[in-house]
């Protein structure tokens, strides 16, 4: 912790950066810190509660963080993922960031519990984590903590939906996302979602229904899955924003899953590997694409 | 006010009775996804109903404005356009078990919903629907009704309010029709009764005081000498302007109105639910959005609720239940954010940004 907080201190002092974003203590776990004077440096945290996705506040859409200067963000391997993404798709440049990386043995599914970090209490991304200590940073602190201790949640909800006839799969789908408002609170949340315009707002012509009516929700929902394959990093920030508490995490991963069986790619910390959803192959499998 | 005692057999077979009338019951039930969190839901039987556990999820807005509803179906003719109408008069139903924040919220919102045209899909369920709210004792760190001008005990907007007390409730009859929907129910109070639920009234607003001493409503005028106040700059950098805030949010009303074709010559006219955090919200069709970044945006909330809605309505627009903290994504905390503000107001009074 000491070290996180003398290296903010230190790029906050000599002008390396404008503001770290951070983790500091919150009402309820912790919260995203924004921290812009060397003397607010011991404000920060880092815990198994920081489930955050920081790089979420690196868009460069959102203006009242840009108008704060060259920021530092700190993230944790599954973090720098996103960063990776945005790097690959240019959202921002490798010199305009300073990347934090904090090592790390896993987080609470629940951060406002006060639980110690358990088979039962950790989150379901940690437990396919490849990345507790990622190779994109500019800076690294803390020791390697031990392996986060895995829960089989997810991969027993992916083989129950594996399992299930596709009819019963789009009856599961249809009632989980009969529940969605459209207020695209998972879009807002997402660290990959930062079109300029969402084809979701597009009304020349009305690609999708605004309304929350089944048909639409199918069709929002499948096209932000559909959007994210191959770029979805499993931050579960688009299920935590969710006011009606959907699976979208479970949804993203499935597609994310056939991603890896179908191109042999996972969203990695390198941002010189393209997505296949990014890239054009004249050797395509496909034809129709060549 | 008058009041009466009701046991908890007495409970049961009045709800059996409503259901079995046809009327729609809405109580707090497990969630399917999650049974340690609560939704309002209509229920079938008394035996699905959980009382003081916790607050539910979303708040009751939803059953009196849902999050997308039809206004009418549209034909184009050869003539013209036919226009059919929805029903305006909607089925009688009960709520059982609401949380007093919740219910009050529903009595703020009838201000805007009557103020410049008398919304009557809103009033035709209000007008439909009897409440019985409980005395709130699932109140956490986050609830701050009584820093609101509400409690935990509050009955405004309740047709009943119950007290649970040994063996069955307090029912406190607020209104005409919360007496007749006890008319044949429940029992004369003995004083011992009304004692102990006064006794349990007064300890619920003492776990609820200490979250937030400052009372918001005080501070509309800084609120709204205080536009371009720099504090607005740095206040929201952790909101994702997501709007779960909104959506979970007993007092939020907005809505957008939409058309959308389901053949090529007839269609629906809609209204869903919206929200002032989305950039979509203020976009003008020229391209020009007033509120540019989420700074502006959260100003925006803020400034309606503590100081925009008093002022046109008499008051705030808040009910101190604390979901917009306990859903944000982002950490945004409003008890804590409110009690800052406040402090500001009273150390900074003069008028700045000007």
């Amino acid at each position: 912790m000491k070290e996180l907080q003398d290296l903010a201190r230190k790029l906050l002092s000599d002008g390396s950066v404008n503001v770290v974003i951070g983790y500091e203590a919150g009402p309820r776990g912790v919260r995203p810190a924004f921290i812009t004077a060397p003397e607010q440096a011991p404000n920060l945290v880092f815990n198994i509660h920081c489930v955050q996705n920081l790089a979420t506040y690196l868009n460069p859409r959102r203006k009242q963080i840009t108008q704060l200067g060259k920021a530092a963000v700190v993230v944790k391997g599954c973090d720098a993922r996103a960063v990776a993404g945005m790097l690959r798709e240019k959202q921002i440049e490798r010199g305009n960031v300073v990347i934090i990386a904090v090592r790390c043995g896993g987080v609470l599914q629940n951060p406002e519990t006060d639980s110690e970090l358990t088979k039962e209490t950790a989150s379901v991304r940690c437990a396919s984590c490849t990345v507790r200590e990622p190779k994109l940073f500019d800076h690294i602190v803390g020791e390697l903590p031990p392996e986060p201790p895995v829960n089989t949640h997810r991969v027993e909800q992916i083989t129950a939906l594996e399992r299930m006839s596709s009819a019963e799969r789009w009856n599961f789908w249809t009632e989980q996302l009969s529940r969605c408002i459209r207020c695209h609170a998972c879009r807002e949340a997402c660290p990959m979602c930062f079109c300029v315009k969402c084809t979701a707002e597009k009304t020349q012509p009305q690609w999708i229904d605004p309304s929350a009516t089944p048909r639409a929700n199918r069709a929002w929902q499948t096209m932000r899955v559909l959007h994210q394959a191959g770029r979805c990093v499993d931050c579960l920030e688009c299920e935590r924003a969710c006011p009606e508490h959907i699976p979208l995490g479970l949804l993203a991963r499935y597609v994310a899953d056939a991603v890896e069986r179908r191109f042999d790619f996972t969203a990695s910390d390198d941002p010189s590997v393209a997505a296949p959803i990014g890239v054009y192959c004249t050797d395509d499998d496909e034809e129709f694409i060549r | 006010m008058t009041h009466k005692f009701l046991s908890n057999q007495g409970m049961a077979s009045l709800v059996a009775k409503l259901i079995a009338a046809k009327t729609r019951v809405i109580a707090p039930v497990r969630a399917k996804d999650d049974p340690s969190q609560l939704d309002y839901q209509l229920i079938q039987s008394f035996d699905e109903a959980a009382f003081g556990v916790r607050l539910p999820r979303r708040s009751l807005k939803e059953f009196f404005l849902p999050p997308t509803e039809v206004l009418f179906h549209y034909r184009q003719t050869k003539t013209g356009v036919e226009i059919r109408e929805v029903p305006t008069i909607a089925p009688p139903q009960v709520i059982f078990g609401a949380t007093p924040c919740d219910v009050a919220a529903l009595e703020t919102v009838d201000k805007v919903m009557s103020w410049d045209y008398r919304d009557e899909l809103w009033f035709g369920r209000r007008d439909a629907t009897t409440i019985v709210t409980f005395l709130c004792s699932v109140m956490d760190s986050t609830c701050f009704c009584t820093a609101v001008g509400l409690g935990p005990e509050s009955f405004t907007g309740s047709d009943v309010l119950l007290v649970p007390v040994a063996g069955g409730y307090l029912a406190h009859l607020v209104t005409e029709r919360g007496e007749a929907l006890l008319q044949s129910h429940g029992a004369e109070a003995s004083e011992d009764t009304v004692a102990r639920a006064e006794t349990l009234c007064s300890e619920a607003r003492s776990k609820v005081e200490p979250n937030l001493p400052v009372i918001p409503a005080e501070f509309a005028g800084w609120l709204a000498s205080n536009f371009d106040n720099p504090v607005w700059k740095t206040v929201a950098l952790r909101c994702h302007g997501c709007g779960a805030c909104a959506s979970v949010c007993p007092t939020c009303h907005c809505f957008d109105i939409v058309d959308e074709h389901e053949s090529a010559d007839e269609g629906v006219r809609r209204r869903n639910w919206d929200s002032c955090q989305t950039s979509q919200f203020t976009l003008h069709a020229s391209g020009h959005n007033p509120r540019q970044s989420q700074s502006e945006r959260f100003r925006q909330r803020i400034q309606h609720k503590f100081s925009i809605y008093p002022s046109r309505f008499g008051e705030i627009l808040c009910t101190g239940c604390g979901r917009c903290s306990r859903s944000c994504p982002g950490g945004m905390d409003l008890p804590k954010l409110l009690g800052e503000l406040v402090t500001l107001a009273q150390t900074e009074p003069e008028v700045s940004g000007q």
